[in-house]
C-alpha cells in the first residue's frame, strides 16, 4: 500500500466533480486501500478521491474509536437525511481549520460496496456527518464554502501564509529574546 | 474529514504536561505537537494558551459545577476541560459544538468513562452561565485567573495594588525591542518600522526603546538579524541605569542566558574593559553566545556556579556586578502564563535562601568602590527588598545607592533608597522588575 498525495485547499484540483465507477475493479479496490492509508496516517476518519487527485466516485472513512471499521463507498448516493444540526468539522485538505457546518445527523446512503455489491446503510451522528463530508469532495465541494465569504478569506490566507512559513524556515519558530 | 480531536487533545496533553510535571509550555507543546499533524500546530498552540491562561478561573469555574474539586479530577481531563472552558470564553464556536468536540476528546483519549462526566460538568455550566460568570467576576483572584495562594501572597506584600496587579498579569504583553545605539536611534528606527508597513511607539524615558504595536514575528522586524533591534522588554532595558556603566569598567552579569542583559550592557557602553557573561547552565551558554553575535558584539562567556566563584573566577575584581536572579517570575506572568501553575507556595520560601547565597558568594569579588545591582522579575518583598536588606544588615562594607542619582532613571515605579525600585507589571506598560544598587565601601 501506498500513502498518497492530499490536495490542499485552494488547489483548484479539489473543485472538480468526480465521475461514477463502471466497476469495481482490483485498481479500484488498490485506491480504496491506499486511501484508508492514507487517511490513517493523517488522523483523518474519511477521505473522498477527490482530495488524492483521483476524480472518480469513491470514499473511505473510518469513525470508530479503535480505528478498526473501514467502510468503503462507490458511487455513493444519499437516500436520506434527518435532523440537521450544526457540528465541528475539520478536513485532511485545511489542515488546522476546524469550523462548524449544518449536516443532517442521520442518514441512509446506497453504495458499492469494495466488493461490487450494492447495499445500504444506515449511519448517524459522526459517521453521518463524515459521509456527507466526504461526499461533498466527490461534488467538489469544500466544508468551509459553507462559511462566510469573510471567513472563507481569513481561512485562505491563514493557510497560504502557513504554507509559505513551513517552505521556507521549516518548522522552525522565530525566536524572542526576552529577559 | 478530520474532528477537532487531532488539536484538542495535543492541546489538552501539553496543558496536563505544565500542570503535573512542571515543565513550561513551551517545551509541553513542542513535545505535543511533534507526534500532531503540522498543520494543526498552531491551533494546538492557540488552544493550549488560552487554557493554561484561564486555567484558575477554569478552577473556580469547574469549583461551582462539579461535586468534587478540579485539582482532583485526572489531569488529562482537567486539562481538556480547561481547553473546552477556554474555547467556550472565547465564542468562535457555537457552545454545544464545543461540548460536543470536548465529550468526543474524551472519547478518544480513552477516558470514555469521563464521556459523561464532562458533559454533564460543560451543559451545567453553560446552563447556570449568567451567576457562574458574575460570581467569578466579583472575585479579583478568579477573574484574573490566580491561585488562591498566590492572589493572597500578592494581597500581603502590595495591600493597596494587589488587584491592579493581577489585572496587569492577565493582560496581553505589548513588544518591546532595545535598538542599539551605536547604530540607530530609537526615532530613526521607528521610521524605519513604519517603512516597513509595521507601527509601534517611542518610549521618552527609556530612549533606546520602540514598542512595536502591533506585536509581530521578529523575522519582519526590520534589522533584527544584525542585531539592531533585539526583543527585550522595558522593565529588563531599564537595568542599565541602576549600572551607571562608564568605559574602562570590569563587569561581572552573573546569571546571564539567555543574555539579552549580556547584549544591553555590551550595547549600552562599548568601551568596557572586560565583560563577563557565566551561567551554570552549560546548555543555555550557546543562547548567550547567540544574542552577542547576532548583535556583533563579545563577551568572555563562561559556565560557572554564581555562588561558588572558585570554580572559575580568576581572582580579578568586578567594578560591576549583575545579580539577576533566579527568583519566582511572577512579574513575568503575563508572558509567561505557565508560571501560575508550576510555582508553589513552597517554591517561594526556598527562594530567598538561593538569593541571599548568590549574594553573598559574590560580593567579595566587587572591588572597592564598586556597585552590585540586584536584579529580579517578581514581585515578592520577601525576595526583594528582604533579601537585599538582609544581606546589607550582615556586613559592613556595603551601601544602598538612591535611586535619585541613577544616571538616566526614568523614574518609574515605587522606592527609594532605602527599599530598592518595584517597577510594576503594566506600568509604562513594562513587565515587573525589582531593582537595587549596593555600593561598596
Amino acid at each position: 500500500m501506498t500513502k498518497l498525495a492530499i490536495l490542499e485547499y485552494p488547489d483548484p484540483r479539489l473543485r472538480t466533480k468526480a465521475v461514477p465507477i463502471d466497476a469495481v475493479d482490483d485498481a479500484v479496490r488498490r485506491l480504496a486501500d491506499d486511501m484508508l492509508e492514507t487517511m490513517y496516517g493523517s488522523r483523518g476518519i474519511g477521505l473522498a478521491a477527490t482530495q488524492v487527485d483521483v476524480h472518480r466516485r469513491l470514499l473511505v472513512c473510518d469513525v470508530s474509536p479503535e480505528h478498526n471499521r473501514p467502510v468503503v463507498l462507490v458511487n455513493p448516493e444519499l437516500v436520506l437525511r434527518e435532523d440537521p444540526a450544526l457540528c465541528e468539522e475539520g478536513c485532511l485538505s485545511l489542515p488546522g481549520i476546524y469550523a462548524s457546518v449544518e449536516r443532517a445527523q442521520r442518514i441512509r446512503v446506497r453504495a458499492l460496496g469494495r466488493d461490487g455489491a450494492p447495499f445500504e446503510m444506515d449511519a448517524e451522528g459522526l459517521g453521518a456527518i463524515c459521509i456527507q463530508h466526504e461526499m461533498d469532495h466527490l461534488e467538489g465541494r469544500l466544508f468551509v464554502d459553507y462559511l462566510s465569504e469573510l471567513k472563507r478569506q481569513l481561512i485562505r490566507r491563514r493557510l497560504e501564509k502557513e504554507r509559505r512559513q513551513r517552505a521556507t524556515t521549516g518548522e522552525r519558530r522565530a525566536r524572542a529574546t526576552v529577559t | 474529514m478530520r474532528t477537532g480531536v487531532s488539536a484538542r487533545l495535543p492541546a489538552a496533553r501539553a496543558v496536563a504536561g505544565v500542570a503535573t510535571r512542571g515543565v513550561n509550555l513551551d517545551a509541553a507543546l513542542s513535545e505535543a505537537c511533534a507526534a500532531a499533524d503540522p498543520g494543526d500546530a498552531p491551533t494546538i498552540r492557540s488552544l493550549a494558551y488560552g487554557a493554561v491562561r484561564g486555567y484558575f478561573r477554569h478552577e473556580a469555574l469547574l469549583g461551582a459545577v462539579c461535586d468534587r474539586p478540579a485539582r482532583r479530577l485526572d489531569p488529562l481531563v482537567r486539562a481538556l476541560l480547561s481547553v473546552a472552558c477556554y474555547e467556550l470564553e472565547d465564542r468562535r464556536s457555537p457552545d454545544y459544538a464545543i461540548v460536543d468536540a470536548a465529550v468526543e476528546t474524551v472519547r478518544a483519549a480513552a477516558l470514555g468513562r469521563s464521556a459523561g462526566f464532562v458533559n454533564a460538568v460543560l451543559r451545567r455550566y453553560l446552563r447556570e452561565r449568567a451567576a457562574i460568570d458574575a460570581r467569578i467576576a466579583r472575585d479579583p483572584a478568579a477573574r484574573h485567573a490566580t491561585p488562591r495562594w498566590l492572589a493572597a501572597r500578592l494581597r500581603a506584600d502590595w495591600p493597596d495594588r494587589w488587584e491592579s496587579i493581577l489585572a496587569a498579569l492577565d493582560a496581553q504583553a505589548p513588544m518591546w525591542l532595545r535598538v542599539d545605539a551605536r547604530r540607530t536611534t530609537a526615532a530613526r528606527y521607528l521610521e524605519s518600522l513604519h517603512a516597513s508597513g509595521l507601527g509601534g511607539r517611542l518610549e521618552p524615558r527609556v530612549p533606546f526603546a520602540v514598542e512595536a504595536d502591533p506585536p509581530c514575528d521578529v523575522a519582519r522586524l526590520p534589522g533584527f538579524a544584525d542585531g539592531v533591534a533585539s526583543v527585550q522588554d522595558l522593565g529588563a532595558q531599564c537595568v542599565v541605569f541602576p549600572l551607571d556603566l562608564r568605559p574602562g569598567l570590569r563587569v561581572l552579569d552573573a546569571c546571564a542566558a539567555p543574555g539579552g542583559k549580556t547584549a544591553l550592557i555590551a550595547e549600552r557602553q562599548p568601551a568596557l574593559a572586560r565583560l563577563v557573561a557565566l551561567d551554570v547552565n552549560a546548555g543555555r551558554l550557546e543562547r548567550i553566545q547567540e544574542n552577542l553575535r547576532r548583535g556583533g558584539l563579545t563577551a568572555q562567556v563562561l559556565c560557572g556556579d554564581a555562588s561558588e566563584p572558585s570554580g572559575w573566577w580568576d581572582g580579578e575584581p568586578f567594578d560591576r556586578i549583575l545579580l539577576d536572579a533566579p527568583c519566582s517570575a511572577l512579574g513575568v506572568i503575563r508572558r509567561h502564563p505557565d508560571i501560575r501553575l508550576r510555582k508553589s507556595p513552597v517554591d517561594l520560601e526556598k527562594l530567598p535562601l538561593l538569593q541571599a547565597r548568590l549574594l553573598r558568594a559574590l560580593w567579595p569579588l566587587l572591588a572597592p568602590g564598586g556597585r552590585l545591582v540586584y536584579a529580579t522579575c517578581t514581585l515578592v518583598k520577601a525576595e526583594n527588598h528582604g533579601v537585599t536588606a538582609d544581606f546589607l544588615g550582615s556586613i559592613a562594607d556595603g551601601d544602598r545607592v538612591d535611586p535619585a542619582s541613577w544616571p538616566g532613571w526614568p523614574a518609574l515605579g515605587v522606592g527609594d533608597a532605602r527599599a530598592g525600585v518595584q517597577i510594576f507589571p503594566g506600568e509604562a506598560g513594562a513587565d515587573g522588575f525589582y531593582y537595587a544598587a549596593l555600593s561598596k565601601r
